[in-house]
């Protein structure tokens, strides 16, 4: 079996497809496996294939998912490819397969366990991305303006540290409900950020160490409206109804983590 | 402008305003969909958005607070009764703006909920709260959602003029009969809650035909699957009965409260019966077309001859039962006289509506997911719209079987007395309702528990703290 595997980025994946998809029309598809880690523990019959981003070969696996079997269908491989099951890159590879042969309909074939597991996956990023849509904080901090030196601009940051790299489906959320300010939100595990400059477009980027190091200051810095917050949210709850297992039901404790209510 | 500074008043003013308020149930922010503009602040997403979770488990999507908890009526039931003695406090409009875009910028909430007592007369407290609706969309330039409470009672013209600044509106009808509203709520009547209702439904009507839309809310699209559904033989909305509309300077660029209107009853205060209470929803919904009812398990907070003692429990399980009914209204096509009757006018305790549903038409089951309807796959115990949904998908390209159904997020563990799949059943059970009643008792009775002793503190004994032993 040939394994072939690469970085996670959506552009080294989409590559990563097209070369073992090359390799399994001469060999067969069962012959091969895709993965994003190479395995700690390697068998010694598998080959090997390190694959890394060719901008043809991604705009060639886009286009024919689109143009071949649907919209909704890339929307689903490009949801699973943020996922952060071990298993995402070869779901996705399988759910082509079966895609490529039925066309459109292949989405609604849950029958099939390819077809199952791709939407268990899609719906898993689906859902953290919602949740962080509404977890996200932002915390206010005032920097000198570039223009002018006296006077100063707002800056909201948030800090998240999500499973799936969802920083990715967020920015068009708040780009839409805050155009006019200055935010950001940055994932502290992947030290990828989505940066928001007033009334402009938004854009993604990886940080560096200088840059993360700065961000990461508006997590220690005591935002005025916080403890009003803190008041609101201890006020709003009633005895009489406490419900601690429901609470944690709807809103887990690893997603608590930055959320400004449940810290000291 | 005068900047609002944030001290140690605002936030015992927010204190005092969010404790009171925090009996109001209705806290969504569904129902509207409105893009962002550049210069504004906010947008609104018709699924809603919940922002975090209160320590009773309910979700925080609205900043919910009181313009001011003084109060000059005298409602029995209410915390902020004109004979309480509680602190007081009132916001002024431009402190509410303030805090509710600052939270909105910190993504804290979805948008403002805001309710009052009421100061001097219903109409001067609708007018503060216009006011300060006023300033937030246009000073402070927020788009987000906001939910406003109608004060029965309040004119007209300012109840048409805030109509077009917020997205939902909701008139409470705290009780659902006339007679239980007079004992209660001596400064309210019926008439001055039910006029301004139906004025809203008119006018909310109206103007979704001006802007070519149906007349009636839109649904939940699984509606449309469901012939049976009440939302079908709706009656239609007059129209007739509108506010007058208000002419104004600005221009006013907004729809009537688009995300509908909504309303609360009060549970366990009086003697109403479930049947009661699923009935008037219902009728709400058809006649008025309300977007939601709400229901609040009545928690004693005053002492009177007319109301449950003090420290007598929340009916939480049957608000829970409630709710659950409420939903097979909106998305499962049931009818209120399906689930309950004048003969038996209360729900189970002890089951959910819908498995005691299928209890009662056993002869209906089991149901082969292979070839049954829509209608009837939704009627099984522990299936739901979106498993209904992937199930009648996915069934054309091939067969099921029960780990598929699991995975489609079927409740297997309630659904595998009621279906075949392949002409097979999951176990070998029989079709019986005492013996189905007793296995959906036993493994529903932890859930049941929970709900009813939720607010109980199951800690371990001490012998320390509790028996006073020094160690």
């Amino acid at each position: 079996m040939k394994i072939f595997y690469c970085d996670d980025r959506f552009e080294d994946m989409m590559t990563c497809i097209y070369d073992a998809w090359c390799y399994a029309l001469k060999e067969g598809h069962d012959n091969v496996r895709l993965t994003r880690q190479r395995d700690s523990q390697e068998n010694m019959f598998d080959e090997y294939v390190y694959v890394t981003a060719d901008k043809d070969k991604v705009v060639k696996v886009t286009r024919s998912i689109e143009r071949d079997i649907s919209r909704y269908a890339f929307m689903q491989v490009f949801y699973a490819t943020l996922s952060n099951e071990e298993d995402a890159l070869d779901a996705i590879y399988r759910y082509l397969i079966i895609g490529f042969k039925v066309g459109e309909r292949v989405s609604q074939m849950l029958n099939d366990a390819a077809v199952m597991r791709m939407m268990e996956i899609k719906r898993k990023v689906g859902n953290e991305a919602h949740f962080f849509r509404e977890f996200v904080r932002f915390s206010s901090i005032k920097l000198n303006s570039k223009n002018a030196s006296n006077s100063y601009e707002e800056y909201y940051i948030a800090h998240i540290e999500p499973k799936c790299n969802i920083v990715n489906l967020l920015g068009n959320h708040f780009a839409d409900r805050m155009p006019s300010e200055n935010w950001c939100i940055v994932d502290d595990n992947r030290k990828y950020a989505v940066i928001h400059p007033k009334d402009e477009e938004y854009y993604f980027q990886y940080l560096t160490d200088r840059e993360y190091d700065i961000l990461h200051q508006s997590e220690e810095y005591e935002d005025e409206y916080t403890s009003l917050w803190k008041t609101f949210f201890n006020a709003i709850g009633i005895k009489e109804r406490a419900n601690y297992r429901c609470q944690r039901n709807m809103i887990p404790i690893w997603m608590r983590k930055h959320a400004v209510e449940f810290m000291e | 402008m005068n900047e609002i500074i944030i001290d140690k008043e605002i936030n015992s003013k927010l204190q005092i305003l969010a404790d009171a308020a925090k009996y109001d149930v209705a806290c969504t922010s569904s129902g509207s969909d409105r893009r962002g503009k550049k210069g504004y602040l906010g947008n609104s997403v018709s699924c809603g958005i919940c922002h975090t979770f209160a320590s009773d488990g309910r979700c925080v999507s609205l900043l919910k607070i009181l313009m001011t908890n003084c109060c000059v009526y005298d409602c029995k039931y209410c915390i902020n009764r004109v004979s309480n003695d509680v602190p007081r406090a009132t916001f002024t409009p431009d402190e509410i703006c303030k805090v509710t875009t600052e939270f909105y910028k910190r993504n804290y909430i979805e948008g403002l909920f805001l309710s009052s007592g009421v100061l001097k007369n219903p109409t001067y407290t609708m007018e503060k709260m216009y006011e300060t609706l006023f300033l937030l969309r246009n000073k402070y330039k927020f788009n987000g959602y906001i939910h406003v409470k109608v004060i029965p009672g309040v004119s007209e013209d300012i109840l048409s003029a805030i109509g077009f600044l917020a997205d939902r509106i909701s008139v409470n009808l705290e009780l659902p009969t006339a007679e239980s509203l007079k004992k209660l709520a001596p400064n309210k009547n019926f008439q001055t809650i039910m006029k301004p209702m139906e004025q809203i439904t008119g006018t909310i009507a109206s103007n979704r035909l001006a802007i070519g839309k149906d007349a009636r809310m839109e649904r939940s699209g699984i509606n449309r699957y469901l012939t049976n559904n009440i939302f079908n033989d709706s009656k239609r909305i007059e129209t007739s009965s509108k506010l007058p509309s208000v002419v104004t300077k600005e221009k006013v660029n907004r729809k009537f409260a688009p995300a509908g209107q909504s309303t609360q009853m009060i549970i366990g205060a009086t003697d109403e019966t479930d049947f009661n209470l699923i009935k008037t929803t219902q009728y709400l919904y058809q006649t008025y077309d309300l977007k939601r009812v709400f229901y609040s398990a009545y928690i004693p907070l005053n002492e009177d001859s007319e109301l449950p003692a003090l420290g007598t429990a929340p009916p939480l399980l049957r608000e829970h039962r409630l709710y659950q009914a409420d939903w097979l209204l909106r998305y499962y096509g049931f009818q209120y006289n399906e689930l309950l009757s004048e003969e038996k006018p209360f729900f189970n305790e002890r089951i959910d509506p819908k498995c005691d549903w299928a209890l009662r038409h056993l002869g209906d089951f089991p149901v082969e997911v292979q070839t049954a309807s829509f209608d009837l796959l939704l009627r099984v115990p522990g299936v739901g719209p979106k498993s209904a949904m992937r199930i009648v998908n996915s069934r054309r390209y091939g067969r099921l079987d029960f780990s598929h159904l699991k995975k489609m997020g079927v409740v297997l563990k309630r659904a595998h007395y009621f279906i075949t799949c392949n002409g097979k059943m999951m176990y070998n059970t029989p079709i019986e309702e005492q013996y189905i009643t007793r296995q959906l008792i036993a493994d529903s009775g932890k859930e049941n528990w929970q709900v009813k002793h939720q607010n109980e503190d199951n800690r371990q004994m001490s012998l320390f703290e509790d028996f006073g032993v020094v160690g």
